[in-house]
């Protein structure tokens, strides 16, 4: 599988650790595609723990704003919020995680996460039509995070595949995407 | 032309304004080609002409008029002809054999001018053009994304709802927030209404959709456009004025979307701020959970995999794409937007497909892309958000060809009276 492009940086972090962060998200992935969601997952790690995790909710919720990130971001601010924490505080442990997520954030994704003012994250497959870290815009640059791509992209990229062939078979068939098309 | 400003003596200086995919280029400055071109005998002119048209047709350039009448001193008309573009390395025995031949039979004297190289997309670039040399200028229709020609009524519709997403915006008790108002435009009817809940001191939940006390005013002002027809556009209610509003701070959250922790800084913690919860996106929320009600159980998930937002991924380097400039491409899209919207309002709704959006201050990036996401056809707003506006002011995310959705986007300007009365933070 060709990795995520010279855009992105080597990926620095323990190469085990970042695998087994990336399985989670996988396994998020996963779970989207069980009830029929886009196969995306993620997890948020603080100082080596999982605090968070999220996938796609976007058909349950009929909000296609209902990323994996954005389910992740909230499950956590809730938390935050239950623990009594005040933004001063939230924004500090922000600047402390990781996102490892199995697709390249979306352009509001990305977005979304330059404004909290999240570390680093790890993508796995890019995201040609909607990439907001380097694929169509780069967000991650300017006030963003180091992001790095190609974590188990072959995963991602085999579980869309999945998504498609089991997808409605009235539906035109969307692209399948390139990586797995070479592969297979 | 009456597509920017409109005529109306009661509508006043409302005003709206298409902000288009590209940045606007001054007329002045519009990208040119070097043509071949030669004075004619004005008895000969339809014989070259029909020559021409069959020799050296201007393919790419049939907004450039063939003939140019220049009106000399006496009443005398003298006429000029475009032969054919310059060659490529602008060695003119390079021009088309049938042209050099036409040119020799007449006893033509050629002569290199400049023709604007793309169709005029307003009056002013069209004047500019004409400058040059002629063209020909084809204001859009109505039915092409509604840049232009919006009717008298539609025009009140869109200053009403303005009005009433603006007059959210500072109804607050505190701040003067953004605020959206999503709207079906065929039956006039307010979906879904939000303001800010980046610091939000409610009481009230804040992961609930429609708050009820906008639910109250929203059916009043559909109420008010629809049966009366014509709204009042001059004044904002009493508690708009500026004294008061001048007392407030503006804490809009697209204006600054990374401070939202100094903002909430002084919040307490049972209180509910979240940074991303900008008015765009509460509103795409409270629109979803009206999705949920009114059609409960409508799975529709045959729809999402067929469109799927996430239907491109590769594992491959991220690329641009080539941007396609396919004018038929966009016109395409337009056509089928004008299907969807023919549906009417009982349809059931795919996402926000044929809705618009009102919002006080232009998108910041990250409602922007939310709003393509949920598939809204178009986004009018009435301030510009110089430090992080994502149509026009800072990035032009209407422009990037690579998204699957494209809304139209507009600015509606506001009589000076109501303009004054709100504050404009320029954080
Ligand atoms: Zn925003």
């Amino acid at each position: 599988m060709a990795s995520s492009g010279e855009q992105q940086e080597r990926c620095p972090a323990a190469a085990a650790d970042s695998l087994s962060f990336m399985e989670l998200a996988v396994q998020q992935a996963k779970l989207a595609l069980e009830s029929l969601e886009v196969p995306v997952g993620c997890v948020i790690v603080e100082d080596g723990k999982v605090i968070a995790s999220g996938r796609n909710r976007t058909n349950e919720t009929r909000n296609a704003t209902r990323h994996a990130e954005m389910e992740a971001i909230d499950v956590i601010l809730d938390h935050w919020h239950r623990s009594g924490l005040s933004a001063t505080e939230v924004a500090e442990i922000f600047s402390r995680c990781i996102l490892y997520v199995t697709c390249e954030p979306c352009i509001m994704c990305a977005s979304a996460l330059s404004i909290l003012g999240i570390k680093e994250v790890y993508y796995g497959c890019a995201n040609d039509k909607f990439g907001g870290c380097g694929s169509i815009l780069s967000l991650h640059i300017a006030r963003g995070f180091k992001c790095y791509g190609g974590i188990m992209a072959s995963e991602a990229v085999s579980l869309f595949r999945d998504f498609y062939e089991q997808g409605n078979p009235n539906a035109p068939k969307p692209h399948r995407p390139r990586a797995a098309q070479a592969s297979s | 032309m009456c597509s920017k400003q409109m005529g109306s003596d009661d509508i006043g200086q409302w005003r709206i304004e298409y902000i288009p995919d590209k940045p606007p280029v001054p007329p002045d400055q519009q990208p040119t080609v070097d043509v071949v071109a030669s004075p004619i005998d004005p008895k000969f002119a339809n014989a070259i002409v029909r020559r021409l048209n069959q020799v050296a047709p201007l393919e790419n350039l049939r907004h450039v008029k063939r003939v140019q009448k220049k009106c000399l001193e006496g009443g005398k008309a003298e006429l000029s002809v475009v032969l054919c573009i310059v060659p490529d390395n602008g060695d003119l025995r390079g021009m088309p054999p049938d042209v050099q031949e036409l040119i020799s039979s007449y006893q033509l004297s050629t002569f290199t001018t400049k023709v604007c190289k793309y169709a005029a997309l307003s009056k002013e670039e069209w004047e500019a053009q004409c400058k040059l040399w002629p063209t020909s200028y084809h204001p859009p229709t109505y039915n092409i994304s509604g840049i232009t020609g919006f009717s008298e009524d539609d025009s009140r519709s869109v200053f009403s709802f303005m009005k009433y997403a603006v007059e959210l915006a500072t109804s607050g008790n505190e701040w003067v927030v953004n605020a959206a108002v999503i709207v079906d435009p065929i039956s006039s009817q307010v979906i879904a209404s939000a303001c800010d809940q980046v610091c939000h001191s409610h009481g009230s939940p804040a992961r609930t959709s429609a708050e009820p006390r906008c639910y109250g005013q929203v059916a009043a002002i559909s109420a008010k456009s629809d049966v009366n027809g014509r709204t009042d556009y001059d004044s904002l209610p009493q508690n708009a004025s500026s004294n008061y509003l001048e007392q407030k701070g503006a804490v809009v959250s697209c204006l600054s979307p990374w401070s939202w922790a100094k903002k909430c800084a002084h919040q307490s913690s049972s209180s509910l701020w979240h940074p991303l919860r900008h008015a765009a996106m509460v509103a795409i929320e409270s629109s979803a959970e009206r999705d949920r009600q009114l059609f409960p159980g409508s799975g529709r998930s045959e729809d999402m995999v067929s469109e799927m937002d996430c239907a491109q991924y590769s594992a491959g380097s991220p690329a641009k794409r080539q941007k396609t400039e396919d004018l038929r491409f966009q016109v395409e899209i337009d056509e089928k937007r004008d299907v969807h919207s023919l549906q009417g309002p009982l349809e059931k709704p795919y996402l926000c497909t044929g809705y618009d959006i009102y919002l006080a201050w232009e998108p910041c990036v990250m409602c922007a892309m939310a709003l393509v996401h949920q598939r809204i056809r178009r986004i009018f707003y009435a301030f510009p958000n110089a430090s992080a506006g994502a149509l026009g002011s800072v990035q032009r995310l209407q422009g990037e060809k690579s998204l699957n959705h494209h809304y139209a986007v507009f600015r509606v300007f506001m009589p000076q009276d109501t303009l004054r009365s709100v504050p404009i933070p320029l954080s």
